[in-house]
């Protein structure tokens, strides 16, 4: 386990005859960097474990018969170091001829000049006359004569081997980091190549990060390569904006476009670390396809008009309706990614201005009967987990996420706290997922089962007498309160057997520092309030701290929206706070949640909407429902940077400014306030979302009255402000399993969301994105593909009470048994039409004969 | 006096690989001895007196080397037995495992017991087919006599021993190589420290020793210190097997004590220099060790008399160059070795031996130009004692020895563009 918190042991030694005082543990390289001595590397990076291969690093330590690498050798007491010597001097030029031997100095047309480590170490040591006066090879195949050139390894990496200094970072990052194995090094010594295995290629979820980590110019992806020299490129500290983890990273951009995105190390969330959507999920903001001039329907049609036009038309027609039919008749929707300060805005906007409660941010998962209101739902959801609190963790459960795709930070810290700290993980899914390969047990439940899993878990606690802090009576009244009614039952619901659900509940018991996560499975779910009881409950009864029992936020800003209010019901302590702000009371009326937003329109009940950066004709899981409810509203406004399924049925359509067309910031999902500024502004034609919102308040002669600055505060304000109602340890919630609808005809479950390499609906508009997964597919088990026949990219037609699709069939290990699933990143195939709330999700497949 | 032999005592007997005529010959009674009469901590006080030395090369005291074996760890010990002999020249560890493989496996058992280690792993280099399956075939007929595998002879003691062959790969002798290329991995050499006593295979404490080490262990138990001991020398005890090669008239491996002259194995051993040719240099320990030259002949085999005379016992082979040899060549078919068997893990030795080879085989090959012998001198200073492992050591070592008695060889192939020693040499 993590020693973090404890007190270390102090060590001082002296290094080039300055006296140091550091940790126990600490290398010699890291006490030199604390007084300022700089020595160099190739090899060495501080998030890896080092290897002392590249020998740059070496120092000469007194009473140590030969130079020791500065990256590997710990702090002694009493240590003499000298960083400086001759002979250090010395073996370091030796070094750089020795990786200058065969490196091609070809670097007027490098892509890394300017940020290299070997050009810079040159630099600094002066080498400037060669005695190698052999053809520079670095790698020569000896019986054809031939020299490497570059190769693309993988979607986004090109290797060119010539300049690698074989310094293994890329293949480290890979095994340490991510657990990957599609990177190696093949053949020996000199001839040393990195490569994918054979008839592979590097294509895992965080391999840009070995473009990054590359000291030299042997790895480049595409996306940067060749199109500009990084000095002459701006820089601007951003954040990412699509998933909710708030991966920090820079911007670098010129007059033209944005060009690649770096990562700005944040250690309390990302590490360093970007995942590929982190990394390449910027490309959109430069796609052709933006929107660039507002549209109005004329007669049917989508016909361009100006702003003026556009900004009058949408303040006389939301006039209109609130005074003729109420503000309750108005309604706004905001994607998950717009900022803190857009979304406060909004909320002013729509409650302050318009007077009404109807707004919702949660545009992605379907709600029933009001339960996003559920107090053990908004309770775990709000939770102040911290991701770096991982690595103190000694067991940790993964419930109903696909950490790897749902939360690519996160993943990577449980990742971190297995392999340093021994953590000890479970994972709990309906499906197989990469966190198999670090779970003590991973869990396939069958479909639909999240809270028979849980209701199975409180079973087992309370039959093994795992509780704490309650007597058996409460635990017999718990217990009462479960469908399905024994842990045997739960068991054959779920099909895991009783003893998987014991030795877990044992481990959380016995667990010092336990974590419940819970992702994206788990808000997928109708049900998830009914499992959120669950959750609640077992947090409760093993007594899980109030932070480590979390349901984990999904979008850029999802905590951002939520903390500033955009959703039809307050807390008391929000209420204030507004109230204080606007000097007026917030509305009376009830405000509808998406769902409801959806139904009443369908009952003639709201009829103008304004979405704003969002997408629900595509990404609400039930396209049937919100179709013919978007179909049917009097007066839609869209703002976004693409025409989507939503904006075609826009009564108007506003192009919308990206998140690195202005700044701002998102709240995290672990409530981090985290600001990104302003890069490339938009072009003409084009504005931010707060401008939008401002120019319609004008127009209507409501002025939200708040400058740039004013708004930035105030938005913070609040969500500093946030106040969470801790846990009620000596709650508990009856937990309920629900009937799975019946679905003879429909055998297979399936299940949509984001592909690996997809976030939302405007990663299509990536390009890098694109040549990880290029268009939609259905993921099917191998064991269920050979009963039907499907091979990889058979033709399968997907069917269900609501619609049907014709996909390319993908067979994956991951899955078993008769699950699906479809990725719902692609505007041309609408998944959604195939979920209903009714139909559960259920479909019938067919292969189809020929294409 | 006729040599006493300890590992060769039995190699005339085709069939001693077999456990029914091993256990005949005495064998498997150390081992029962000391599970009956030791306690561990005994076991290793008892290697430390016997003074037997590390045969893979460093002539490391193996009783010292046990002791630094932490033992309350909470992690599994292991044991890996290095047989994966590749040093040029070296030959003797196959010869126990062909012949006496179950020799080693008492020696491993013993050693087991004496580091509380319940798993231990041979490594066999691959290119060893027929060492490896008598040593595999030898452990299966331990497992079917119980001796290896739960309880041993009734003792509590479990020990299981597995045989592991390596994918051919010289550096995979190097210790850590060894045990990452064991774990599954690329055989990278690892920093030091960790040590592998402390954090081995697995990252658990790990003993690493040579086969001929493991197998001196039964005799030192069946026959006592003092008998041992009144073997080699007082620093390096024992019989130790040198292979002989070159230009001798009867080459092979042959077992004698630590302290025998060097002259006594070559000339009255090997039956002198082949055909009457005159003795050039020896490269006495491996293809790694600096050369001796002919008035060294009679230096004692043993760890400290080569050391003085500025060479190392290393792995025991012996290699006998003659008259008719081009010292430039076999330096070149040197560093082709090293260069070729660097993992490439680190800088000097990955890019530094390919740059001698370079360099050497172009003097070699009459192109070598003014200053080479200079710049490969300055090359090996920058490699030398900058490696992780020794193998850069080992290409440096010969190098500079090589050019230091052979410089006027190097130069007369450098200013005329061809080789001094004209005679036809039977190895080229």
């Amino acid at each position: 386990m993590s020693d973090n918190g404890k007190e270390k042991e102090q060590i001082t030694l002296t290094i080039d005859g300055q006296s140091v005082t550091v940790d126990k543990g600490t290398t010699v390289l890291e006490a030199a960097g604390q007084i300022g001595i700089h020595i160099p590397t190739f090899c060495w990076h501080p998030k890896l474990d080092s290897i002392g291969a590249c020998r740059m690093c070496l120092v000469a330590v007194e009473k140590f018969p030969k130079p020791a690498v500065a990256c590997a050798t710990e702090v002694m007491p009493d240590m003499i170091v000298k960083t400086n010597t001759d002979d250090i001097v010395k073996a370091r030029r030796g070094v750089l001829e020795f990786l200058l031997l065969n490196h091609p100095l070809d670097c007027p047309t490098c892509d890394k000049g300017g940020e290299c480590d070997l050009q810079d170490n040159v630099f600094h040591f002066g080498i400037d006359k060669s005695r190698q006066t052999f053809t520079r090879h670095r790698v020569i195949d000896e019986d054809t004569h031939t020299t490497f050139d570059d190769k693309r390894i993988g979607p986004e990496v090109i290797r060119n081997m010539n300049r690698c200094v074989t310094c293994y970072k890329c293949v480290r990052f890979n095994k340490e980091i991510a657990g990957e194995y599609d990177l190696g090094a093949y053949e020996r010594g000199n001839h040393t190549v990195i490569d994918a295995p054979p008839g592979e290629q590097i294509d895992n979820f965080y391999s840009g990060n070995v473009v990054e980590i590359c000291p030299v110019g042997a790895l480049t992806n595409t996306d940067w390569r060749y199109k500009v020299r990084n000095w002459v490129a701006k820089k601007a500290d951003s954040v990412c904006s699509h998933d909710a983890d708030g991966q920090n990273i820079t911007l670098w951009y010129d007059q033209r476009q944005l060009w690649r995105t770096t990562s700005r190390r944040n250690d309390a969330v990302d590490e360093g670390w970007l995942c590929n959507i982190a990394r390449y999920g910027y490309q959109y903001i430069n796609s052709p396809d933006r929107l660039k001039q507002p549209l109005i329907k004329k007669e049917g049609k989508q016909v361009p008009a100006s702003w003026d036009e556009a900004i009058d038309l949408i303040a006389r027609r939301f006039k209109e309706i609130k005074e003729k039919k109420g503000s309750v008749c108005l309604a706004g929707l905001l994607g998950g990614n717009q900022s803190v300060e857009t979304a406060y805005l909004f909320n002013k906007f729509f409650r302050n201005k318009l007077k009404t409660n109807n707004l919702d941010y949660r545009l992605e998962y379907i709600d029933l009967k009001g339960s996003d209101e559920n107090e053990s739902y908004n309770c775990l959801y709000r939770a102040q987990f911290k991701i770096a609190d991982l690595e103190k963790a000694d067991v940790v459960l993964v419930f109903a996420s696909n950490f790897i795709k749902d939360h690519p930070s996160v993943n990577l810290r449980l990742r971190k706290a297995y392999r340093k700290f021994g953590t000890q993980v479970y994972t709990v899914n309906p499906v197989e997922t990469k966190s198999a390969d670090i779970s003590i047990d991973e869990m396939v439940y069958a479909p639909d089962m999240e809270t028979a899993f849980v209701a199975g878990m409180i079973h087992a606690i309370i039959d093994n007498k795992l509780y704490k802090n309650i007597d058996a009576a409460k635990a017999s009244e718990i217990k009462s309160k479960l469908t399905p009614e024994s842990l045997a039952e739960a068991a054959r619901m779920c099909g895991i057997e009783e003893n998987r659900f014991v030795a877990l509940a044992k481990k959380l018991a016995e667990a010092k520092y336990p974590f419940i996560l819970a992702g994206d499975y788990l808000m997928a779910s109708t049900k998830r309030h009914r499992t959120a009881n669950g959750l609640y409950n077992i947090a409760n009864l093993l007594g899980i701290p109030d932070t480590n029992a979390a349901i984990l936020a999904s979008q850029a800003n999802s905590l951002g929206a939520d903390r500033v209010g955009v959703r039809p019901n307050l807390s008391p302590n929000l209420t204030k706070t507004l109230e204080e702000k606007w000097g007026e009371a917030v509305p009376e009326s009830a405000g509808s949640n998406t769902s409801q937003i959806f139904k009443n329109i369908l009952d003639e009940e709201i009829d103008a909407v304004f979405v704003l950066g969002a997408n629900p004709a595509m990404r609400y899981p039930d396209g049937p429902f919100v179709n013919s409810a978007l179909d049917k509203l009097d007066f839609l406004v869209v703002a976004d940077l693409f025409e989507t399924a939503t904006s075609l049925k826009a009564d108007v359509v506003l192009p919308l400014a990206g998140w690195s067309e202005q700044s701002g910031a998102f709240v995290n999902l672990e409530g981090r306030y985290q600001r990104f500024d302003k890069a490339l502004p938009s072009g003409p034609g084009i504005k931010t979302g707060i401008d939008i919102i401002n120019a319609i308040a004008d127009a209507m002669e409501l002025p939200l009255g708040l400058n740039t600055a004013e708004l930035t505060k105030e938005a913070k304000d609040i969500v500093d402000g946030f106040v969470r109602i801790p846990r009620d340890v000596n709650k508990f919630f009856e937990v309920r399993q629900a009937q799975i609808p019946e679905h003879q005809e429909y055998p297979y479950r399936l299940m949509i969301g984001n592909d690996l390499h997809h976030f939302g609906y405007v990663t299509e508009h990536c390009p890098s994105l694109m040549r990880f997964t290029p268009e939609p597919y259905l993921e099917i088990s191998p064991n269920l593909a050979e009963r039907l026949g499907i091979e990889n990219d058979t033709l399968v037609r997907v069917e269900s009470t609501t619609g049907k699709l014709v996909l390319k069939a993908k067979l994956s290990e991951h899955f078993e048994g008769e699950v699906l699933f479809i990725p719902n990143n692609f505007a041309a195939t609408e998944v959604n039409s195939l979920i209903s709330r009714e139909g559960g999700g259920w479909v019938k497949i067919e292969k189809l004969d020929d294409k | 006096m006729a040599q006493e032999l300890v590992f060769f005592k039995y190699i005339d007997d085709p069939n001693q690989h077999k456990i029914d005529t091993y256990i005949e010959h005495g064998g498997y009674q150390a081992i029962q001895k000391v599970l009956k009469d030791f306690k561990p901590p005994d076991v290793i006080a008892k290697v430390k007196e016997s003074g037997v030395r590390g045969r893979g090369g460093a002539g490391f005291p193996a009783g010292l080397k046990w002791s630094f074996v932490p033992q309350n760890t909470g992690k599994p010990i292991y044991l890996a037995c290095n047989g994966d002999e590749s040093e040029p020249g070296t030959c003797k560890d196959r010869v126990i495992m062909e012949n006496d493989p179950h020799m080693l496996i008492e020696g491993i058992m013993i050693c087991c017991y004496a580091i509380n280690a319940h798993h231990a792993f041979i490594y066999i280099r691959g290119e060893f087919a027929f060492p490896a399956a008598r040593v595999e075939g030898a452990v299966n007929e331990a497992y079917a006599k119980g001796y290896l595998g739960k309880n041993i002879f009734n003792s509590g003691f479990d020990l299981d021993v597995v045989v592991h062959t390596g994918g051919g790969a010289y550096i995979c002798g190097e210790e850590t190589a060894l045990l990452s290329s064991l774990e599954g991995s690329r055989g990278n050499s690892r920093i030091r420290p960790p040590f592998p006593a402390v954090s081995g295979l697995y990252k658990c404490p790990t003993v690493i020793n040579n086969v001929e080490t493991l197998s001196s262990l039964p005799s030192i138990f069946n026959n006592g210190i003092e008998w041992y001991r009144s073997h080699g020398t007082e620093k390096s005890p024992g019989t130790k097997i040198f292979s002989l090669s070159g230009n001798v008239n009867k080459p092979g491996n042959y077992e004698v004590d630590l302290g025998t002259p060097l002259s006594y194995v070559i000339n009255e051993l090997g039956g002198g220099m082949q055909d009457g040719h005159k003795l050039k240099a020896i490269i006495p320990g491996g293809s790694s060790t600096p050369l001796l030259m002919p008035d060294q002949i009679d230096t004692p085999l043993d760890y400290e008399s080569m050391a003085a005379a500025g060479s190392m016992l290393g792995s025991g082979a012996i290699i006998v160059i003659d008259e008719r040899c081009c010292m430039v060549w076999a330096l070149m078919k040197l560093i082709n070795f090293y260069a070729h068997e660097s993992c490439g893990r680190c800088t000097p030795c990955r890019e530094g031996t390919a740059w001698l080879k370079q360099l050497i085989n172009r003097i070699e090959n009459g192109e070598g130009q003014q200053g080479d012998i200079e710049l490969i001198l300055d090359a090996c200073d920058n490699i030398i004692g900058r490696t992780i492992c020794p193998l850069g050591d080992a290409a440096v070592m010969p190098t500079r020895s090589f050019i230091k008695h052979f410089r006027d060889e190097f130069e007369y192939h450098i200013e005329h563009k061809t080789c001094k020693v004209k005679t036809d040499y039977p190895f080229v």
